[in-house]
């Protein structure tokens, strides 16, 4: 039995003080939103499932050839290969942005001049639409004639006769670096406004106790920030698997298949090829493995990091 | 009275024989008011891509409203969008556009579709088609490849688009560089007419910042040659039709099998890769449009482009080398005896699910027919004939740069569209990453044909329709 003190929870008293004729309102104040999810979400999500069974070509959706399309995808080296730069963006690009991210909140939160100004400017990269990015890091990084090619590198001949962009060598590096300018600020302004929220208690009583500022970090700032980073990190994880508009306009995937990433093959398999029912195979793949790979974050997230 | 009678009779002689050259003219315009008089006050939706020569042609499509009472919305798109967007709308089956401009080679995959509706019907129907239409005075190698399939015509032919050779003439023609080449490479500068003379011609231009050109201290890099080279775009084709076809290479038979690692193409590729060299590093980023921007901004001495955007450069006030410019056939191979050169015929056809056919028809015709196109000549002061009479029109005789014209005509004397093969998407797509790849160095010529030939294998073994 509940004793007088102890609060009842509000959403128990919700449903307690809901007449039973009218327990089906709060359903019908979720169902707008549930029925679009189902329409612009779950439905075309099932029909991608059919399709990767079925032979679709030209738009033109034709027998059932059960896992045909997964046999050739798993077959074929590029598909690999899409994976594999894909990979080698993300694991280098979300950890790099993941650590400048958290430097930089830390600083922040030092209560630094310009704050007010500084935390607007922040947010510009992220706000900017990627057509734009790209067409930015066009400008900036074009062979010969770019701002930067031309300044910096040219100047200082550095990687002399080569544009970034078209080098099969350092085309990737070069997204790689563009994505870092557009989503450390992110991660910085996102890890800022976890550390702005955390109690000011622990600190005081280690201050008390005589801990330096390295201790206070590892042992009260890292583990009460540990489910942010690790919503935020698994956030942008799958966002960065997933890059698509700038990979797009500044390479198309190119010099060769050197920056083609699985969204960008996917693109080219839908909308160059025709080729639907391949297409839809390969996104049920990625999304599967997200899907196993998210499952098992979740799990050592909630276990071990005491996250979700 | 006998007199006044010899008076009436002579003017009447007279003025037959002076009205005679518009009767015809009087006839065609009457064939399409008639043809389209059940059709009064339908719509068509017309998809077409924006360039120089598409604008032009807007400013008479009203005439053709005004003619018929055919009402056209006539949509203009980018290069790839008309693609993306065309095709789409034809393989969906929703028929939203009635006709949609395709480049050639997306006939083999969108006849494989069934997205276009063969005209055969149409033209054998004679209260639409015009007799007067007069296809034999099309430019007959490009239509007859692109409007036909075995014994179904799908279309007439609407642009000719075609490769160029392009060049400076203050460079070639300067005293003390034509010297300096002569010592060099023992043969006079001049434009080249073959692979190995624009390769020389390349090799001699390339120069630093601060070393002379033209007897002037440059103040960035400049270089011998521009081509396209991004992934995609028409960088394989330029690779095949104008260096590998003309080596003596393929990239299939008559049968359609693939057979691109020959010897030949092994040849034409260490040329391609060669003039990479002498490239800006920037090469392969530049697409179609960055070609002509690059000569029209004076970083390089050369390059193979697409006529109708020269058109767009080579102007007062668009670039301060305009008139400077000298053009030519696409150079060969030394000694070869046949020629080929990169063209794209392009065409507009009827969506097979358009709702509009008949008279979408009608404008394809009207869009065809000599009068409207000597008026697109006469109004863009130049353009890209689809018909050989167009030659002689004054726009094109009276040209400033005449070599711009006389280039233009070898390449469609030559100009071939594309064998219609359904999977040329993905063909295109691989083959212009191993043009990219051999442009690098990152492949060898011999790696490049192997690899290419690999990769065509692995899409089809008979890859014609």
């Amino acid at each position: 039995m509940a004793s007088a003190s102890e609060p009842i929870p509000a959403a128990d008293t919700a449903a307690k003080m809901l007449p039973r004729e009218r327990s089906w309102y709060p359903y019908l104040l979720i169902a707008p939103s549930m029925l679009m999810l189902v329409v612009v979400s779950l439905i075309p999500f099932l029909y991608t499932i059919y399709l990767s069974f079925h032979a679709a070509k030209f738009g033109r959706v034709t027998d059932f050839i059960g896992f045909d399309n997964y046999a050739v995808l798993l077959a074929d080296a590029r598909f690999w290969n899409s994976i594999s730069i894909a990979a080698t963006f993300v694991f280098i690009a979300v950890p790099i942005e993941f650590m400048l991210g958290l430097i930089g909140a830390l600083v922040l939160n030092q209560n630094v001049r310009g704050r007010s100004i500084l935390i607007p400017l922040l947010f510009m990269p992220a706000m900017m639409a990627p057509i734009v990015v790209g067409l930015l890091w066009k400008i900036m990084l074009a062979g010969s004639w770019g701002f930067l090619s031309y300044n910096v590198l040219e100047r200082f001949d550095i990687l002399p006769g080569t544009s970034v962009f078209a080098s099969p060598d350092y085309a990737l590096y070069a997204l790689i670096f563009v994505d870092i300018w557009q989503w450390t600020p992110f991660m910085m302004l996102a890890f800022f406004a976890g550390l702005q929220a955390l109690p000011l208690g622990p600190y005081r009583a280690a201050a008390v106790d005589g801990a330096n500022s390295l201790q206070m970090f590892t042992h009260i700032t890292l583990p009460m920030m540990t489910p942010l980073l690790a919503v935020i990190g698994l956030l942008r994880f799958i966002d960065a698997f997933k890059v698509f508009d700038t990979i797009y306009i500044l390479t198309g995937g190119g010099p060769g298949t050197s920056t083609e990433t699985p969204s960008i093959l996917a693109n080219k398999m839908t909308f160059e090829f025709w080729n639907i029912g391949e297409a839809s195979a390969l996104a049920v793949l990625v999304w599967i493995a997200f899907f196993a790979f998210c499952s098992v974050f979740y799990q050592i997230a909630k276990k071990r990091l005491n996250a979700f | 009275m006998k007199r006044l009678h010899r008076c009436f009779a002579a003017a009447l002689a007279a003025s037959t024989v002076l009205l005679a050259p518009l009767a015809p003219a009087r006839a065609q315009d009457s064939f399409y008011a008639e043809a389209a008089k059940p059709y009064k006050g339908t719509t068509i939706r017309v998809l077409d891509e924006i360039t120089p020569l598409q604008e032009t042609l807007s400013k008479i499509i009203p005439e053709f409203e005004k003619e018929t009472g055919i009402k056209v919305e006539w949509e203009l798109l980018n290069h790839f969008e008309v693609i993306n967007k065309g095709q789409a709308d034809m393989l969906s089956g929703r028929g939203y556009y009635d006709a949609i401009m395709l480049h050639g080679f997306q006939l083999g995959p969108m006849i494989s579709a069934g997205a276009i509706m063969p005209l055969n019907d149409l033209v054998a129907n004679p209260k639409l088609s015009n007799p007067n239409l007069g296809t034999s005075d099309f430019i007959q190698n490009p239509f007859k490849t692109a409007a036909f399939v075995g014994d179904k015509q799908y279309s007439f032919i609407n642009w000719n688009y075609n490769q160029i050779y392009w060049t400076r003439a203050d460079l070639l023609g300067n005293a003390d560089e034509k010297a300096a080449f002569k010592a060099k490479y023992g043969y006079d500068l001049a434009p080249a007419e073959t692979m190995e003379q624009m390769r020389d011609i390349a090799q001699f231009f390339t120069r630093k910042k601060g070393e002379k050109l033209a007897g002037k201290p440059l103040e960035s890099d400049f270089y011998g040659i521009v081509l396209e080279g991004i992934k995609g775009g028409s960088t394989f084709p330029t690779l095949w039709n104008n260096f590998v076809k003309n080596y003596g290479g393929n990239l299939i038979d008559a049968e359609g099998r693939p057979t691109f690692d020959t010897p030949e193409t092994v040849a034409a590729l260490k040329m391609w890769r060669e003039l990479w060299t002498y490239a800006p590093p920037g090469i392969a980023e530049y697409s179609l449009v960055d070609v002509p921007t690059v000569m029209g901004n004076g970083i390089a001495a050369q390059s193979i482009a697409w006529s109708d955007f020269v058109l767009g450069v080579d102007k007062k006030g668009v670039s301060p080398y305009a008139g400077q410019f000298v053009y030519g056939p696409i150079p060969i191979k030394a000694g070869s005896k046949e020629r080929f050169a990169e063209a794209e015929p392009s065409v507009t056809v009827i969506s097979a699910a358009s709702k509009n056919p008949e008279p979408t028809f009608i404008f394809l015709q009207w869009l065809a027919d000599r009068k409207q196109q000597d008026k697109l000549i006469a109004l863009g002061e130049g353009g890209v004939p689809i018909r050989e009479s167009s030659w002689a029109l004054p726009a094109i005789t009276g040209a400033a740069n005449k070599t711009l014209y006389t280039a233009m005509k070898s390449t469609l004397d030559v100009a071939e569209a594309k064998p219609k093969m359904p999977k040329f998407y993905e063909i295109y797509d691989v083959m212009s990453g191993i043009a990219q790849e051999v442009g690098l160095g990152k492949l060898s010529p011999e790696e490049g044909a192997k690899k290419g030939q690999a990769e065509l294998l692995k899409l089809c073994t008979k890859c014609l329709l």
